[in-house]
């Protein structure tokens, strides 16, 4: 499979909705354009190139070789997920905790002991850093943190 | 004031506790980030933007220059002693320097590494200075047409001197273009491709944008496909190259110098493509072609200046014209308009200390990373030695942690992911994510000079821009810069058909 050719055809699909939105929005004419012509511009430029693409594609990229881990990578966007879902309602100290915990644990494979060891370190240390040295707005959540924290 | 005393003058901002600190952050963060692959030093300032908005403009413009040009001098580093080049810009490193460590002689080559980024480095800066007031003062004359037409002649190199393709590299800057329209536009107030969606009412931040596709996309990458890392070669007792190694160094870092600082100051002209052509330079020039390839001096003296002297010389489209000419001068751009100050011609006049300041810093930040990096080279050699699947877990929780504190929005953790994921796929299949960004920076700057010079025009015909002498000429190298693959294709076709029949 040509990744050009892909592109190409993802780039002329992109550009028909792209296209049709800008007109809704008012395209104006070249003397007082609308708010809609800047995308529409760049709607027919993505399709011309699109074209250009699927007819003169290059060789695909040489791509490095090594293992696939599929298995350690849906882990890890699965442990990414949970940080968007966890981080308000448990607070940011118990979410980096869980986040790092199974990355360090599952998808690089440490043990059980060290990954502890590691992600609440980390997660502490990460979060005096931030929170109480740069003063960044962290949610606290569900661990009490100490006074002037 | 003139150049002199414009000069003194940010040397004495440069040389204050705070800012003398700065310097000494971001080029050992930068020697750091250049060190370990895997967080390049698009992720880091993406990382730090959040930061730096507390910070005095000045302090954090200095320091994330520090971190970019300390990234080149760490990037040789792995480049040299484990084949895995830190920085895209090490990457022609590998070829000779590693044979070079090889064979025993990793002292001069990274030595020759050091000492000719240090020289290219500052043979850039001193340029910068000298060009960039010329530069402004020229700016100064442009209207909408002219800047349209700059912008529009930049756009063009972008797409053409990064990625795999022209047509690809276009495309992926139309991509970014695109995403610099989400939101409500400034001149109309129409809401664009917002979907309802309040977040996407103030448009996608450059944040989640650089974090996600430098930053998570590479970690995901690595997750998902780990190469196995090279033995690292001992760390050298001594640096220092023979009067033999200087004798064939000289001139490789002399057009290196030249080569890369020229090379920096054209839109797209990454410090990459600099040490890349200066490789090819060097290997054409060469005595002796044959040794590159198995431990030719020259091949890592040219790179490694050409890499560091185009980094300072993309400051001059930067602070002059306020046009990015690559993604991490497009985060310094980002962190000056969050400061509510604008790059371009005015940035001069109104805010001498900001030019001036930076500029100086550079000189000292050049001095700094020599010292940092000849003695400290052990150190950095030992970053090596941790092992990636502990870096790995921690560089994800930076980012999304930066990505959450700029405006504590779980909306921005999201996007982040999303573009992270939209990065590993770029990586996977080899497409290069350098025009989007800068691109999506360039669009709004773009839409608006093309509207004003169109309502200027009151025709709208887009022959108005050929009756102005200078966006007509920027309009004409932009149609060239477009057209040559086409010629370039129509030709050969021509030429085998000839020689077919």
């Amino acid at each position: 499979m040509n990744v050009d050719r892909v592109l190409g055809v993802g780039a002329v699909l992109l550009a028909i909705p792209v296209g049709a939105a800008s007109w809704g929005f008012g395209v104006g004419s070249p003397k007082s354009p609308g708010a809609g012509f800047w995308p529409l511009v760049i709607a027919l430029t993505m399709a011309g190139l699109g074209l250009w693409l699927i007819l003169r594609p290059t060789p695909n990229a040489m791509t490095a070789a090594g293992e696939s881990r599929w298995g350690k990578f849906i882990v890890s966007l699965g442990t990414l997920a949970f940080y968007v879902v966890a981080i308000e309602p448990l607070g940011y100290l118990s979410a980096t905790v869980v986040m790092l915990f199974v990355q360090l644990r599952w998808v690089e494979s440490r043990s059980w002991k060290s990954s502890a060891a590691i992600a609440v370190l980390m997660a502490v240390i990460s979060l005096v850093l931030f929170r109480v040295l740069l003063k960044v707005s962290l949610p606290e959540g569900v661990i009490p943190l100490p006074r002037g924290w | 004031m003139d150049t002199i005393g414009a000069l003194f003058h940010g040397f004495a901002i440069a040389m204050t506790p705070g800012n003398l600190l700065a310097v000494f952050l971001g080029a050992f963060i930068g020697t750091v980030i250049g060190v370990l692959p895997g967080l390049g030093p698009t992720a880091t300032l993406a990382l730090l933007l959040p930061i730096t908005i507390g910070m005095d403009m000045v302090t954090a413009l200095i320091m994330m220059s520090g971190i970019y040009y300390g990234a080149m001098y760490g990037g040789s580093t792995t480049s040299i002693l484990v084949n895995i080049p830190g920085e895209a810009a090490s990457v022609v490193t590998c070829i000779d320097g590693y044979q070079m460590a090889r064979k025993g002689r990793a002292g001069p080559a990274l030595g020759i590494s050091a000492f000719g980024s240090f020289i290219g480095g500052t043979i850039s800066v001193v340029a910068v200075m000298l060009i960039s007031p010329f530069l402004a003062e020229t700016a100064l004359k442009f209207g909408a047409p002219e800047m349209f037409a700059l912008l529009f002649f930049a756009f063009t190199c972008i797409g053409g001197l990064t990625g795999k393709s022209r047509a690809q590299g276009l495309l992926m800057a139309c991509i970014g273009l695109l995403l610099g329209t989400i939101g409500t536009d400034d001149i109309q107030g129409v809401d664009r491709f917002v979907f309802g969606r309040l977040y996407l009412q103030d448009g996608i931040g450059l944040v989640p944008l650089a974090m996600g596709i430098f930053g998570l996309g590479e970690i995901l990458y690595n997750i998902e496909k780990r190469e196995k890392q090279g033995s690292i070669l001992e760390t050298p007792k001594s640096l220092l190259p023979t009067l033999q190694d200087w004798k064939r160094s000289t001139f490789p870092i002399v057009r290196g110098s030249f080569l890369g600082f020229g090379i920096g100051i054209i839109p797209g002209g990454m410090p990459a493509i600099a040490s890349l052509m200066s490789y090819a330079l060097e290997k054409r020039v060469a005595k002796h072609p044959e040794e590159f390839g198995y431990g030719a001096i020259e091949g890592v003296a040219g790179p490694e200046t050409a890499n560091n002297a185009a980094t300072a010389g993309g400051f001059v489209p930067l602070l002059t014209l306020g046009i990015p000419t690559n993604s991490v001068l497009a985060l310094m751009l980002a962190a000056m308009m969050l400061h509510g100050v604008t790059p371009g011609p005015l940035l001069l006049l109104k805010w001498p200390d900001v030019f001036w300041g930076v500029i100086a810093s550079m000189y000292i930040g050049n001095v700094m990373l020599i010292i940092l990096n000849v003695p400290l080279i052990g150190l950095f050699v030992q970053l090596l030695r941790v092992p990636y699947g502990i870096l790995s877990p921690l560089i994800i929780m930076f980012i999304m942690l930066g990505a959450y504190a700029l405006k504590n929005s779980v909306s921005d953790l999201l996007a982040t992911i999303l573009f992270g994921l939209m990065g590993y796929l770029m990586k996977r299949f080899g497409i290069d994510p350098a025009p989007l960004i800068l691109a999506f920076v360039l669009g709004p700057m773009l839409e608006n000079n093309l509207s004003k010079a169109l309502i200027m025009s009151h025709t709208g015909n887009p022959l108005f821009f050929f009756s102005r002498p200078i966006s007509g000429t920027l309009i004409t190298l932009a149609i060239l810069v477009l057209v040559y693959p086409l010629v370039r294709w129509g030709w050969r076709r021509a030429m085998g058909r000839s020689q077919a029949s």
